[in-house]
Order: structure tokens, then sequence, then C-alpha cells
């Protein structure tokens, strides 16, 4: 067995991913991406500068739009919104997430 | 080898046309894709969904299916002889399932491996699989940071040319560093799937989740504690010993506090991912013995008698 240290990065509001990394950990292509961002769903963290980041919470919301993607065939129009809902759902559920813990 | 009845899981006929396969997967996709679904038991029978519909959907695979015959879901069996061999060229993985023990093999592992997709597999670079896994570590463990071993099953590829995918445990230690908050979420790049002909390895998606405590709730990197005060404690002030995560600290309550009030006691909360800590907050609840005394049931009797305090000034 082995033991891994620090190599983890955090998934939250807080690191950022660059574009590069998010097209890799995603499994989303350039083009789906490029559709987000034009959407205006999708929004980087530096939109002046050259190489973009994005909050590393966008991960979470962008694999499960991959595999949605994926496994209903989703059409490009749909593809946006899907997202949209997404990241909805995802701040719900972390608010519903910390009320659950002050109620216990 | 157990047998799986992949038109049973998607519930159409075997002489289903790809029209009716499609619409049926969509439906059951609906029903229990585990990004959708509430069920429980959801993310288990997509899989179960998703593996049928990958390999009804391709005509050489449903051919090769069919070409195993039928038999009930669950029973054990062998492919016959030269199986896959008339349905898709090369067919089985292994070239000829002759000779080949399949005591240790999934259907769904022969599919994948199947045919042209191993052939392409053989050249290709593919990355490893991502898993998704959540841990419980208690208050005390986020607090001083911790070590969670985790054990799973991951997919590998067996040896060139006989194409079987195998399942194996996978099973290693990782730092959960201080400052998670509950529900967070970590990527550990190529800890998930290995990858095959020189593809990345997968990477592991793990939710950290905290065990409730019995006396601390959580919010973000604060925490909050009940403190019960007696009454004569609410209203002449006290001093009192309030358990933190690192032991416990005097605590001065003011003289006539009410219930309800909270007392910040400052960086003895969870800590925060730039060295910070959050801080604890004590509620201050007023109880009463559940029977007085006679001795206190006098002295009572004796305030409300001269006390002119009104508690609900705001009923007049």
């Amino acid at each position: 067995m082995n033991t891994q240290r620090t190599d983890s990065m955090w998934l939250d509001e807080h690191h950022t991913i660059s574009l590069d990394e998010l097209i890799e950990l995603s499994g989303l292509s350039i083009k789906d991406l490029q559709n987000l961002l034009e959407s205006g769903v999708l929004i980087p963290n530096n939109r002046a500068e050259a190489i973009w980041h994005f909050n590393s919470h966008y991960l979470v919301s962008i694999r499960a739009l991959s595999r949605l993607k994926q496994d209903f065939e989703l059409e490009p129009n749909a593809f946006a919104l899907t997202l949209v809902f997404l990241e909805r759902i995802r701040s719900l559920e972390f608010e519903l997430h910390t009320l659950a813990q002050l109620k216990h | 080898m157990k047998y799986k009845d992949y038109y049973q899981a998607l519930g159409v006929k075997p002489t289903a046309t790809l029209d009716e396969i499609k619409k049926a997967y969509r439906k059951l996709a609906h029903q229990y894709h585990p990004d959708v679904s509430k069920d429980p038991k959801g993310e288990e029978k997509f899989k179960e969904v998703a593996e049928a519909y990958s390999t009804l959907k391709d005509p050489e695979k449903r051919a090769a299916y069919d070409e195993l015959g039928h038999y009930p879901a669950g029973q054990e069996f062998r492919p016959p002889p030269n199986w896959g061999s008339q349905s898709a060229g090369q067919g089985f993985a292994g070239g000829n399932a002759q000779g080949f023990s399949f005591d240790d093999i999934d259907l769904s592992d022969l599919f994948a491996s199947f045919s042209g997709d191993q052939q392409q597999a053989q050249r290709t670079a593919t990355a490893g699989q991502d898993y998704e896994l959540s841990t419980d570590i208690s208050l005390e463990d986020a607090h001083a940071g911790s070590t969670v071993e985790l054990n799973f099953t991951v997919q590998e590829q067996g040896q060139p040319g006989q194409g079987q995918v195998k399942r194996v445990p996978h099973t290693f230690k990782t730092r959960i560093p201080k400052g998670v908050t509950n529900g967070q979420k970590l990527l550990l790049r190529g800890k998930g799937g290995k990858g095959f002909n020189g593809g990345r390895d997968g990477n592991l998606y793990l939710t950290i989740n905290f065990i409730p405590h019995r006396l601390f709730r959580v919010k973000d990197h604060d925490l909050l504690i009940d403190l019960p005060i007696s009454p004569w404690e609410a209203a002449l002030g006290a001093t009192i010993k309030v358990p933190t995560l690192t032991g416990a600290v005097n605590l001065k309550i003011p003289a006539s506090t009410s219930s309800g009030q909270k007392l910040r006691i400052a960086k003895r909360g969870l800590p925060k991912k730039n060295e910070e800590f959050g801080d604890l907050f004590a509620i201050t609840q007023i109880v009463l013995p559940p029977k007085l005394s006679e001795q206190e049931q006098a002295l009572l009797k004796q305030l409300s008698e001269i006390s002119t305090f009104d508690p609900r000034p705001n009923f007049e």
C-alpha cells in the first residue's frame, strides 16, 4: 500500500483550475467548453488575461454535464442550460447540507 | 460466467428494433441516471441499463450476444465453441473462446474487450477510468488533519493480446488536509483506474463528509454548541467550563443572559486553508431542574412577588 501525501486539489470556490485542466479532467471537448463560454454560463475569473482560470468547483458540475451529454445525447441548445441547472442544484444541495448539520 | 439478460434489463423483446431499444434506454436513463435520480439504488440500476444498451445498440455486439443463447438471468454458462467468430470477424478478444477460462469474467468485461473495440483499443492511448468515493471523518480529524485509507475496485486491462478487463482491488492512504469543510470535494490525480497504451491514469474524486458530533454542529469553519445554563447562572452571570475540540476553556456568562444568545469563543472552530481558524459559538439555553425543591420553590415565589420584570412587553 502506498501513502499519498498532499497532491490533492481542492474543488471549491477558493481554488482555480486552468482551461487546459478543465478540458483534460472533464471529458468535454474544446468545442463543448467554447459553447459554455459563449453562452455565458461558464465564466473565467480573469477574463481580461490571456490564460483563463476558473473556480475549481466548476469541475464537479462539468463532469456531471459530460456524463449527461454522453448518456442522454444532449443537444447543443440543452447543453448550456443543463450546466445552469447543475450549478443551481449544487448550490442548493450545499445549503441543505449546511442546514442539516446545524439541525442535528 | 453469469448470464445477464440485456433485453430484460431494458424491458424489451429480443426482436426489438434499434429504435425501440433507444426509447427504452432513454426512459430508464431518466428514471435511474445517478445525476438525475434520487433513488438510492439508481446508480446500480443505471449501470445495468447502460451495460445492456452499450451492447444492444451496437449491431455486431448484439449479434454476438444473441449467439450466446438465452439462459435465466444469473445462471452460470459458457459461450459456445468459436463464439463470436460468425458475428464479429475476430470476435472474442482472445481470438478463440475455446480453452479459455470464463470463470472469473463478467459478461460486460467480455463485451468491453470485444472485436473492433479491442483492435482499436490496442492502438489507442486510453485514459484510465475516473472514480468517485466519499469518506467520513470526525470533527477531531478535520481539525487536526488526518490520513484515511481508501479501498475500492478498479478496472485494469489484462495482458496484451488477451484483452480481458480485470477488476483489481485498489488500496492506498491519502492525507486529508486541514481546512476541509463538510461536503468538500478533493481531486486526487492519477488515483483512479490505470490508463491503457500510454494513456493517463484516471482520477479519484473524493467527497469528505463529517460524522455528526455529539456536542458540536458545523457551519462552514465555525462550530456551534448548545450551552445549558441554570436560571441563576443566567441571571447573576457565571464562569462556565465549555468543551472545545482542543480542550475545555472557561467562558464568562454575563449577568442577565437570556436563552438563545450566542457567545463567541474566538479561534476555537475548524482550521481554514489560510492558517486561520473559525470560531466556536456557545448558544445559551436556560434549563430548569426537573423538580424544584421546596426551598427553591419558595425562593422563586419570593422573587416573583418582588420583581416587576415583564418578559412580554410586546404582547401589550
